[in-house]
């Protein structure tokens, strides 16, 4: 039984607290978690690891690299999918485990990144161009290989869209260990990921190798993506990584606050995504897409800030 | 092969995207040449909620006409375009935001809005839903007549527009100062250029989906780049090639699941065509890097050539030094630090181009390798005297640009070279300056 169900958003929100406090006292074991809930510490935790990469790639100028990755993703978690399923008796998506994953996004962050660094420097492509090239083709790979295998074109869309609704606790772990991982990488080199991101030349006279940072990055938003691809899907993780971030870059100019609002506006718009998703259903009997919900309430935390940074810049004319 | 036009299941989904990898490429080139190939990408996946909205509202009002069905469509995927480069050209002038997070700005967020709008209807009118989805991948198995109507109609007019502002687009491209400098407002170009490019992708993601456009806007370019220099020229190559991919990704849709059991053919599973029509692209853009006269492996090729060339000038200036004596392959091996297999190569080569002999285990010139010989320390120290004399330049630094300066000389260059050094017989090291031989 869901504690959850025909509750509006306000409804949601004091159920959610009020189970919180029964959990801190104890009363509630993690193993009875709502699937409300499952979705909403799933899509939190995603939007965690997914802010706090994003604002290296936002200044790193490496989006749209990020981009192609999380379409190459799809190629990457076939190929898996096919090799494990024929060693392994696996069914469905549960042999997403971490290590897997792990394999999966180290594979194909480096073959996107290398493939498109080949492309630049062997046959002299711009790079945009081979960015444009590389995930196409590897996308398309993906797409013929899936069609192939499952001989089902369904499947297809859910791992493009997503499907917040079929979200397990399996998925609560793995996307777990991925936030954890990105944190814990992210924090160990906070330093040289800083420097990189500002003063690439400088770095490398520090003898920071910008292009090691620059695969470590590509291999943890790899890792976010796969992570995330089951919740919102291979296309919107990326507004998780490149929104907040502007949003956050509206408001402040230094690292470390850019990061924390960044963070906490992820936080929040998936927290209010599942809220309003569970809103909608009760009040209007309405089902909707609650990634696609969170990235339209990222899109407005963007024009609020938006309205703010305009009104101090005219003071600041003033 | 020749069936897959006249049957009448074929017909329409091959003309529709052929036509329509027609319009893609030649917007493409424009796109690939002002280096603005991602723009593509964000604009086709900015094009998704206009489509979900306009195949609700035809849905709603005009159940039953499929023409203007299809026409509403191009109109609000159009639209919804077309606010996303609004935004995008906004966030990089007002904002200051950098081009790239601009683009995934627009891309991620109107496809999330996409997503939201398409996740009402899922349930409720699963057929409409179903008919929104073909345009993630793109579906030419639906296509009919009327598409082909329609697509042929804008391909002609985007070629039309193409050809009259070719000159236009040419100046803007190559010189923008010198272009408004001489009364062309480049902005009124770049805008009908991105009005093309957005009808461009309105057409094309009916038939690959609007996931898979920017591949197809960029890959025709990319390889027609290799064949030609001339815009004209990567125009009509990129159209030829898109309509060979156009065709090839139809037809090897419909046939890879034919060779891989041709017995059951009743209830084979087509391959989706969208994705086989950019593999077809890629595959002929791979092509043309690899092969292409301005190629890697062509441009390879004279690169291992010319190194190759320098090295046996090298060891033929060798054996002019110790002219007397004959060398074994241990002495010129110590002299010249390479893989002893690559020297070998090269040693059978000179000797086929009869510059050495071979005699026993020992290496020594012929008269026609003295005489090679003699030409490569002339032309050395012709230079070396030269930057001395006329450049000013150390003694002590002459040589190590003569070793380079060497391979490069032509014959006409040494004539010049020797008149205006007036024939000299020492160079600056004093040592002796070999005779001019001619042939």
């Amino acid at each position: 039984m869901n504690p959850y169900s025909g509750k509006s958003f306000i409804g949601f929100i004091s159920v959610f607290f009020h189970r919180l406090s029964q959990w801190v006292q104890g009363d509630l074991p993690l193993t009875s978690l709502a699937s409300d809930e499952i979705q909403m510490l799933v899509l939190v935790i995603m939007s965690v690891a997914t802010s706090l990469i994003g604002v290296f790639l936002v200044l790193r100028r490496m989006t749209m690299l990020a981009n192609s990755l999380s379409h190459t993703v799809l190629l990457g978690i076939i190929v898996t999918y096919l090799i494990f399923s024929s060693f392994m008796s696996v069914q469905g998506t549960d042999f997403l485990r971490i290590d897997v994953l792990l394999i999966a996004a180290m594979v194909t962050g480096l073959l996107t990144t290398v493939l498109t660094q080949m492309m630049t420097q062997f046959f002299r492509l711009q790079e945009d161009a081979s960015i444009g090239l590389v995930f196409t083709t590897l996308f398309a790979l993906g797409v013929v290989l899936l069609t192939l295998f499952t001989r089902n074109a369904h499947i297809g869309t859910e791992v493009i869209l997503g499907n917040v609704d079929a979200l397990h606790m399996n998925d609560l772990k793995m996307i777990f260990w991925v936030a954890l991982l990105d944190l814990l990488v992210i924090g160990a080199f906070f330093k040289e990921f800083q420097i990189t991101a500002f003063d690439s030349s400088f770095a490398n006279a520090m003898g920071i190798s910008t292009n090691k940072f620059n695969y470590l990055l590509m291999v943890l938003t790899a890792a976010t993506a796969i992570g995330a691809f089951r919740a919102v899907g291979v296309l919107l993780v990326l507004a998780f990584l490149v929104v907040p971030p502007l949003t956050a870059r509206l408001l402040t100019h230094r690292l470390r606050p850019l990061i924390c609002i960044a963070v906490a506006l992820a936080i929040a718009c998936s927290f209010c995504g599942v809220a309003l998703s569970r809103h909608f259903l009760t009040v209007y009997h309405i089902p909707l897409s609650t990634g696609g919900l969170v990235v339209v309430l990222l899109a407005i935390s963007f024009l609020l800030a938006l309205t703010v940074n305009r009104a101090r810049a005219r003071t600041r004319v003033l | 092969m020749i069936e897959i036009f006249s049957d009448p299941i074929t017909r329409a989904p091959v003309i529709g995207s052929m036509l329509m990898c027609l319009a893609s490429s030649l917007i493409g080139v424009v796109v690939f040449i002002r280096r603005r190939s991602l723009l593509g990408e964000a604009l086709s996946h900015a094009a998704y909620p206009g489509v979900v909205f306009s195949v609700i509202l035809a849905s709603v009002f005009f159940p039953f006409s499929e023409e203007i069905f299809s026409v509403s469509i191009l109109v609000g995927a159009f639209l919804s375009s077309l606010v996303g480069l609004f935004v995008i050209d906004w966030m990089e002038r007002r904002l200051r935001v950098k081009s790239d997070a601009a683009l995934c700005f627009v891309l991620s967020i109107f496809f999330g809005v996409g997503v939201l709008v398409a996740s009402r209807i899922q349930i409720t009118h699963a057929l409409w839903y179903q008919k929104i989805q073909i345009f993630l991948y793109g579906q030419t198995a639906t296509m009919t007549d009327v598409h082909i109507l329609i697509y042929g109609t804008l391909a002609v007019l985007m070629i039309g527009c193409l050809a009259l502002l070719f000159r236009l687009i040419e100046v803007v491209h190559f010189d923008r100062e010198f272009s408004e400098a001489i009364g062309i407002r480049a902005r009124l170009v770049d805008g009908c250029v991105f009005f093309l490019l957005i009808l461009a992708i309105v057409i094309g993601i009916r038939s690959v989906g609007v996931v898979l456009m920017s591949g197809m806007l960029i890959a025709p370019a990319v390889a027609a780049r290799q064949w030609s220099h001339r815009l004209s020229g990567i125009f009509v190559i990129a159209g030829a090639l898109a309509l060979l991919s156009g065709f090839g990704g139809n037809f090897l849709s419909l046939n890879i699941p034919l060779w891989f059991n041709p017995s059951r053919s009743k209830q084979f599973l087509a391959l989706p065509t969208g994705p086989m029509i950019l593999l077809t692209a890629v595959a002929l853009c791979l092509f043309s890097l690899l092969f292409a006269p301005q190629g890697v492996l062509i441009r390879g090729m004279r690169v291992i050539r010319f190194t190759f060339r320098c090295r046996m000038e090298n060891i033929l200036k060798t054996f002019w030094r110790h002219r007397e004596e004959s060398l074994s392959f241990s002495q010129i091996a110590h002299a010249h630090k390479m893989p002893a297999f690559v020297l070998y190569v090269l040693l059978m080569n000179m000797r086929f181009q009869g510059v050495i002999k071979k005699e026993g285990n020992l290496f020594s010139l012929t008269q026609e390798g003295d005489g090679e010989g003699a030409k490569i320390i002339r032309l050395h120290r012709l230079w070396e005297l030269y930057l001395v004399k006329d450049m000013g330049q150390g003694i002590d630094k002459v040589h190590r640009t003569a070793e380079e300066m060497e391979h490069f000389f032509t014959p006409e260059l040494e004539r010049e070279l020797t008149t205006l050094l007036g024939d000299p017989k020492r160079d600056p090291h004093e040592r002796e300056i070999p005779e001019r031989r001619e042939k």
